[in-house]
């Protein structure tokens, strides 16, 4: 085969698709084993170039991390990806959300150390469900973001950006809450005790952040948490865990977050930004 | 790692590929693309998607240079068996697919021509050519195909877009009519 070698001639009644199937396969069995006949073939250096750029811009392009390789398996879309992580302000909320609940759960754990394990407990079942409260207000609005001018310009600005990044925050606080709740001695249920509460004013501030902002919604409603609370805890201190976190209890707060995602979907037009309203 | 120019062969090319030099592949893709491509375009009408499986071998190239064995297969072959696959996944795969969502394999084959393929080197001038030429046309696409682009039945029944079972059974046809037209 050495001494037989395609001609032009050939080549190019191969890529019109002229010839006999037979000698098709010739030409491309003859190819894959020839060197020069390879090198021979012409090349558009046009079309060379310019695929030669797309395959070098892919080699380059940011690779996808194992969380966002995760959450496309789940079924999130790229964009939305990039929208959640392109946010510094985010990802302080996201620390801040972290950081809160390692700390509760280290003075938790420290106090129970010392013998007082109804109270760590109730210190965790108080504030936990403030916790995806405080990231929320930081998720979205002009003092916390410093991108929101711009961010406010673009078309996904308003209820759908507040609510991808509530969810995300929301996601991430819980998760960690979660562990602190189940690393926490005490009855089982106490991990979960504080899930419909945190529900309950996360939808709520979601909700009061169609009139007001989102900063001061949040303010609003977790200040009247820890009052009501701190409230209980001091006049009826004997039946705090019941009153508090039992069966009714937990009634109500689904009964109300329920009602809050009613408003917010009925209001949700007047969700535009965090300020001038 | 010595630098690598025009003169270098496949080989070395790869390997400065896989310690990670871009001129590297890009002096292997200004090599290998141009007859990449117009042995694709035999297989594949549409010129976007022969581009995009060119583009897809590379990178996958990129990726995966140092598992390229030198003494169990010849790159040139190595590099038309990925393209070809790549041109069957893209063939069958979601309409707009993302470049970066590869999540495919390199084929893991000796590409060792095949006896079939050595037979076929000499086919310009033994009794194959006419009996090649007398074969029904969806018979000879498929000894092409697994003969000669060294794709698994499964695969050249997605790239001729066929079920697996009417590929086996039109292979085995394909061959016995060929020993037919051979004696």
């Amino acid at each position: 085969m050495s001494e037989w070698h395609l001609d032009p001639e050939l080549f190019e009644q191969y890529e019109q698709g002229v010839l006999n199937p037979s000698r098709v396969m010739a030409v491309e069995a003859h190819m894959s084993a020839c060197a020069t006949c390879r090198g021979r073939v012409p090349v558009d250096i046009t079309w060379l170039t310019g695929n030669w750029s797309i395959v070098f811009d892919n080699i380059h392009a940011p690779q996808a991390g194992p969380v966002q390789r995760l959450l496309t398996r789940v079924g999130l879309p790229e964009h939305r990806f990039r929208l959640l992580t392109a946010t510094p302000a985010l990802r302080w909320s996201w620390l801040i959300a972290t950081l809160s609940v390692v700390v509760l759960a280290v003075i938790a754990a420290s106090l129970s150390a010392v013998g007082e394990t109804g109270g760590a407990s109730r210190l965790f079942l108080v504030l936990a469900p403030v916790l995806p409260v405080v990231a929320v207000s930081g998720a979205y609005g002009s003092g916390i973001d410093p991108m929101h001018e711009i961010t406010g310009t673009t078309p996904s600005a308003g209820p759908a950006l507040v609510l991808w990044r509530a969810i995300s925050v929301i996601g991430a606080a819980t998760a960690l809450a979660g562990v602190a709740g189940l690393l926490l001695p005490g009855p089982g249920w106490y991990a979960a005790a504080w899930l419909l509460p945190a529900l309950l004013l996360c939808t709520g501030t979601l909700a009061l952040a169609t009139a007001w902002s989102l900063q001061a919604a949040a303010a609003a409603l977790g200040g009247l948490w820890l009052t009501g609370v701190s409230w209980v805890l001091g006049v009826r201190s004997e039946v705090f865990i019941p009153l508090v976190f039992g069966p009714i209890a937990q009634f109500v707060y689904l009964a109300a977050a329920a009602a809050a995602v009613a408003v917010l979907i009925r209001r949700r037009r007047h969700f535009d930004l965090g300020e001038s309203r | 790692m010595p630098p690598v120019s025009e003169q270098s062969s496949d080989a070395d090319l790869l390997r400065a590929i896989a310690a990670g030099q871009t001129a590297a592949l890009r002096l292997l893709h200004h090599r290998h693309a141009g007859w990449l491509r117009a042995r694709l375009r035999r297989r594949c009408a549409d010129p976007d998607v022969v581009d995009a499986a060119i583009q897809d071998t590379f990178v996958a190239v990129w990726k995966d240079a140092q598992r390229y064995e030198e003494e169990r297969a010849d790159a040139a072959a190595w590099l038309w068996t990925i393209a070809v696959r790549r041109l069957v996944s893209a063939l069958r795969g979601p309409a707009h697919r993302w470049l970066s969502s590869l999540s495919g394999e390199l084929p893991d084959v000796g590409t060792t021509p095949s006896a079939e393929e050595l037979v076929l080197l000499g086919v310009e001038h033994g009794a194959l050519g006419p009996a090649l030429d007398r074969l029904s046309p969806e018979l000879r696409h498929l000894i092409e195909a697994t003969a000669l682009d060294g794709l698994t039945v499964r695969e050249a029944a997605k790239l001729l877009g066929i079920p697996e079972g009417t590929a086996k059974t039109r292979l085995m046809r394909a061959r016995s009519r060929l020993r037919e037209l051979l004696t």
